[in-house]
């Protein structure tokens, strides 16, 4: 299987571990992956908030480019990437005369239509590879985690690039469980953790991520697994220590508890790369081995 | 051979009507006109930016940006020159900096603006990837922003046209310096050699090599063995033919002696 | 005019018959002169040689130095201004004015800042923008002996020669002992040169050089250079006042050099610039256009640092030695004059004429190889006239990857690959048209090995000064010879600065001058600096009237 991948530029920057345990985990199920060449930034906020056509054009001239390269599907990392490259798409899908305006305003060579099919890599995993095939690569299973996926907004929401239910999503869920990990939920999974407002209202972030750690731990979770690096940020750098002295709970990319799963080198899972340590933790339960061991 | 004359095409410059021979630049046919440049003509030869230029064809809509030296006026073509783009540009002091990721969008933050529109690319007359050069710096790929504005003469006109107002050429300078100063490594022998000097290495042997009579001074001259270049061998070498490994110096050098060592 | 492929028809028809007799010139060769066929060749057909085109300086410090008539009338001609003009206005005062924003200005500039002057206390005058200059457009490569196999002392041989020994030691001694530093003070800048993974130069050899010490940014050295120093000019916030050339040097009652007269070029205004210090920094003077000739110059090169240098009683040197380089591109018009450079020859490429045959070793010394093609364009007549009337004859590129492989060129020569590409030129297919360019002057002012002049508040650097490079310079010195002595001029400059407060500013010695020019009976209608060519079309010239507005 191949793929052409977009890593945005969060991935290349300070979601780096990320991309790295991503593109292990994907050579390690025999999937060849491509950077795609001469991407932009997709624009998010700029592209998604505004209702000005020229925002929407950093997003489509990615896809136009990828079209010239000849793909015809776009797997993202990065969940703000994926809803601002997919909701273009939609546009120029359903609107075709913005989507004449944008390429007019764009004068390439080819004109983009809408052929590009805009994917997450969660959803791949699920629906190419299948969370039966992962299961079946798993050779240190992650008992002893209990993990409390969280799902933020932009892999969700709106439905129309929504890639699992808005209320009561499973995905992640039912990846963590294929790797033999105990899953905690809340409703709380799928509220907002703060988003942009980190930047220069971070009280705001402050509070959504304490209310979302107190319930995981409520719950029983030790450690949280999410696919969106603003989330990952603001999780990571704004929970509060418990005041019962407890400890603060480590927030992970799903692709490296895949790659601790599969027992992939840890130089390739960026796991030293979290503000929160999580090896105090993955040493503690004694759930993975150290690095060279085997189960 | 008979030379044909060039024919006679119309220029419009400023708004006004010019019959100029056709196979002139841009720049030449503006003079053939009457005019005397003072902005608007700088090396006259593509490297400088000075005569960046707006126009467009006849009946067509579309404008088009190119630098005056470097384009043959055409039969129709509408012109204005812009001799200067108002780019403002931040200070930093390069020693102070830290060569981090960010450190661009920190001194010139307007780049997150681009929405990739692509339209500074289309302006550039050196045929830079202008919009990528922004994005690498975007997410903060210094080498790669050096590496693709290198050919940047500063000329403006993708700043000119930019409906973020970013000001690329700026950006592109800085990138420039850091991936100069902090990321390409620094040469180990160069630093050597200007310890050795500053140590007073090679004093005596130059104030010897300057006190020479100009006899012996030519003989030490005639003695140097050339370092040897690659395709030495080549029949077509220019060490073989002439004892140097490109140009050769003028008559008045002593041929003879050089030569005696050629083929 | 229609082209084909980048030619008009007629030229096509020329290009056929190289093509038709490249088979047989592959491996041929054409004999090399004798001394004495060389001889002959010169002295009919070399610039230089013509005693016609050049005659003995009249009058001054330099009296009897033979130049080009282009040079000595402007050396021998009034000033733009009265003596009376009223300079008791001061509009800046400043420690260290320098006249010329090109490389040897800016980084004079910045040794001065080094050196301890407050940067609000310099001034760059320059007629163009900042950065409008020669130094720009240098392509080749800058010299300097760093590696160990390479020494300081060959360098030193190497330059001697070049200038056939006319050089002055002690300016030679100062260029290729600082070069290293230079060199590091340019990493240290963050100048983009082209090294390899480890940190190593990647360098080229030089025409006469015997080490390969030519270290380049790309096909950009010059400018890379250049736009760096200018940044780190800007970063340090040293005023420059751009469109604003010196027209006179003023001096005080004690007869230093004391500032200058600035014109702005818009508004016509002029400023008194009243300076403990200044530098000469004016660079060429391919703008003179010397018999005629096409020049790889920028737009202001005009001499004029040369004049201005004269009236206050500076020493000139080697001015009877004028650089022409026998390739400049003839063709298109967007490249006239442009250097081509050797390489191209040394790779292989035949000098050829309009029927395709050889008339000279591809390989001659310079001068002579540029003779030989002024004698086969206009004695011969058997060169190519361009649409715009310029002469030239066809430098048969395509045997290069004929001889090498297909895509030598486009490595070795990418830069000109891409500019001749730019207008339709295949170069690995067709051949290039080239005639003799005017290039360098490798003379100018007298000064010591820190840019002092024999007038005392007088600095000189870079291409105006004289001296360092004797009759002929070396490629890849000149911008080296920047660098050295803008550096140096800049911190002599502030020295003297400290030590020196100028006194009554004064215009006198325009009198004196003005006196000489009569006593020589030269005519007294020229003025002079020229400050920018005239290139307006005889046409629009005809019907010019001189209206004030």
């Amino acid at each position: 299987m191949h793929i052409d991948y977009y890593p945005g530029c969060t991935i290349k920057t300070s979601a780096r571990q990320y991309e790295t345990s991503a593109l292990a985990v994907l050579h390690a199920l025999d999937v060849q992956s491509r950077e795609m060449e001469q991407w932009n930034c997709c624009g998010v906020v700029h592209s998604l908030a505004t209702d000005n056509l020229i925002r929407h054009v950093a997003p489509i001239r990615v896809l136009t480019r990828l079209q010239q390269q000849g793909g015809t599907e776009l797997v993202t990392l990065c969940d703000m990437c994926y809803n601002t490259l997919a909701q273009a798409n939609l546009l120029v899908q359903r609107q075709p005369d913005k989507g004449e305006a944008i390429n007019g305003f764009i004068a390439d060579d080819q004109t983009y239509g809408g052929q590009v099919d805009v994917l997450h890599l969660l959803q791949i995993l699920r629906d190419r590879i299948g969370f039966q095939a992962i299961k079946r690569r798993v050779i240190c299973p992650l008992k002893g985690l209990t993990v409390f996926p969280y799902y933020g907004c932009k892999l969700l929401r709106p439905r129309a690039v929504g890639i699992d239910d808005a209320e009561t999503p499973s995905i992640l869920r039912d990846l963590m469980q294929a790797l033999g990990a105990t899953v905690v939920d809340d409703p709380i999974q799928t509220c907002c953790c703060g988003s942009y407002h980190v930047v220069n209202r971070d009280a705001i972030v402050a509070g959504q991520v304490t209310k979302i750690a107190a319930r995981a731990q409520l719950q029983g979770a030790d450690i949280i697994v999410l696919s969106c690096p603003l989330c990952h940020f603001n999780l990571d750098t704004h929970q509060p220590r418990p005041t019962d002295g407890g400890q603060r709970l480590p927030v992970l990319y799903y692709t490296q508890l895949i790659g601790l799963a599969f027992g992939l080198p840890w130089e390739t899972l960026g796991l030293d790369a979290h503000h929160i340590d999580p090896f105090p933790l993955l040493q503690h339960q004694h759930s993975v081995p150290l690095e060279g061991e085997r189960v | 051979m008979t030379t044909p004359q060039p024919d006679l095409i119309t220029m419009q410059f400023m708004g006004k009507n010019y019959q100029v021979p056709s196979g002139l630049t841009i720049m030449a046919a503006i003079e053939y006109a009457g005019y005397k440049l003072v902005r608007g003509s700088g090396c006259r030869a593509g490297f400088c930016g000075a005569c960046p230029t707006i126009y467009h064809k006849g009946e067509s809509h579309k404008l088009y940006t190119a630098l005056a030296c470097q384009t043959l006026v055409e039969d129709q073509m509408c012109l204005v020159q812009v001799p200067f783009v108002p780019v403002a540009r931040k200070r930093y002091v390069m020693d102070a900096l830290q060569p981090t990721p960010n450190i661009i969008l920190q001194y010139y933050p307007e780049i997150a603006g681009c929405v990739a529109c692509n339209t500074c690319t289309r302006a550039c007359p050196q045929g830079i990837q202008v919009m990528d050069y922004i994005q690498a710096a975007l997410r903060g790929d210094i080498q790669r922003t050096a590496e693709l504005s290198f050919d940047c003469i500063s000329c403006g006109i993708c700043s000119s046209r930019c409906p973020s107002d970013i000001k690329h050429y700026p950006v592109g300078q800085l990138a420039r310096r850091i991936y100069g100063k902090y990321i390409l490594p620094r040469s180990q022998h160069l630093a050597d050699r200007v310890s050795e000097l500053a140590a007073g290495a090679y004093q005596d042997e130059m104030t010897t090599l300057m006190h020479l009579s100009l006899e012996d001074l030519k003989v030490r001259y005639e003695q140097r063995v050339f370092e040897p270049v690659v395709g030495q061998n080549d029949e077509h070498n220019a060490v073989r033919q002439w004892g140097s490994p490109v140009d050769p110096v003028d008559f008045q050098d002593d041929p003879q002696a050089i030569l005696s060592t050629g083929a | 005019m229609e082209l084909i492929n980048g030619y008009p028809a007629y030229m096509r028809e020329s290009i056929v018959k190289v093509e038709q007799t490249r088979p047989a010139r592959l491996y041929a060769t054409f004999p090399a002169m004798s001394l004495d066929e060389r001889k002959v060749l010169l002295t009919h057909f070399h610039p230089d040689f013509k005693e016609d085109q050049k005659r003995p300086l009249a009058f001054g410090p330099s009296q009897g130095m033979f130049i080009n008539h282009e040079l000595a009338d402007l050396l021998e001609a009034r000033p733009l201004i009265p003596s009376h003009l009223d300079v008791s206005r001061v509009d800046y005062e400043v420690d260290v004015l320098i006249i010329g924003g090109g490389g040897a200005g800016t980084v004079a500039a910045l040794w001065s800042v080094e050196a301890g002057i407050d940067p609000q206390r310099i001034l760059i005058a320059t007629k163009l923008r900042h950065g409008d200059s020669n130094s720009t457009m240098a392509q080749g490569g800058i010299q300097a002996a760093d590696r160990p196999t390479d020494s300081p002392v060959m360098h030193y041989l190497d330059a001697m020669g070049g200038g056939h020994f006319t050089n002055r030691p002690e300016l030679v001694q100062a260029l290729v002992m600082d070069a290293p530093g230079i060199i590091q003070w340019h990493e240290s800048l963050g100048v983009m040169y082209d090294k390899d993974a480890e940190g190593n130069f990647v360098v080229h050899p030089g025409g006469g050089t015997s080490r390969n010490r030519m270290h380049s940014a790309r096909d950009y050295t010059g400018l890379e250079i250049m736009r760096v120093i200018r940044d780190e000019a800007r970063n340090r916030a040293i005023p420059v006042i751009e469109f604003a050339p010196a027209i006179e040097l003023l001096m005080d009652d004690h007869s230093h050099v004391a500032g200058a007269v600035l014109l702005n070029l818009e508004t016509r205004r002029y400023r008194i610039v009243k300076a403990h210090a200044t530098i000469l920094a004016t660079g060429g003077l391919g703008r003179l256009h010397m018999q005629q000739y096409p020049t790889t110059n920028h737009y202001g090169a005009t001499a004029d640092g040369l004049v201005l240098a004269y009236r206050v009683g500076a020493h000139l040197t080697d001015l009877d030695a004028i650089q022409y380089h026998p390739t400049g591109a003839a063709f298109p018009a967007q490249m006239a004059g442009l250097l081509i450079t050797e390489k191209v020859r040394g790779l292989g490429a035949q000098p050829v004429n309009r029927n395709g045959d050889m008339f000279v070793f591809p390989l001659e010394p310079r001068d002579v190889e540029a003779s030989a093609f002024i004698r086969e364009c206009y004695e011969r007549e058997l060169g190519i006239t361009t649409p715009l009337g310029m002469r030239g004859i066809w430098l048969d590129a395509p045997m290069v990857d004929i001889l090498h492989g297909p895509g030598t060129i486009q490595t070795a020569l990418p830069a000109m690959f891409r500019m001749y590409q730019r207008f339709g030129i295949d170069m690995t297919r067709d051949p290039i048209l080239v005639f003799p360019t005017l290039h360098y002057q490798n003379g100018g002012i007298v000064a010591d090995a820190h840019g002092a002049t024999t007038v005392p508040g007088l600095f000189v650097a870079g291409e105006v000064m004289g001296g360092i490079h004797g009759k002929n310079r070396l490629m890849g010195n000149s911008l080296l010879d920047f660098n050295v002595f803008g550096k140096r001029a800049g911190i002599a400059a502030a020295a003297y600065a400290r030590q020196t407060t100028p006194g009554n500013l004064t215009l006198a010695h325009i009198d004196a001058y003005e006196q000489m020019l009569r006593a020589a009976g030269v005519d007294r209608d020229r003025t002079a600096p020229r400050l920018l060519p005239d290139y307006r079309g005889r046409e629009a010239l005809e019907r010019y009237l001189d209206i004030p507005l």
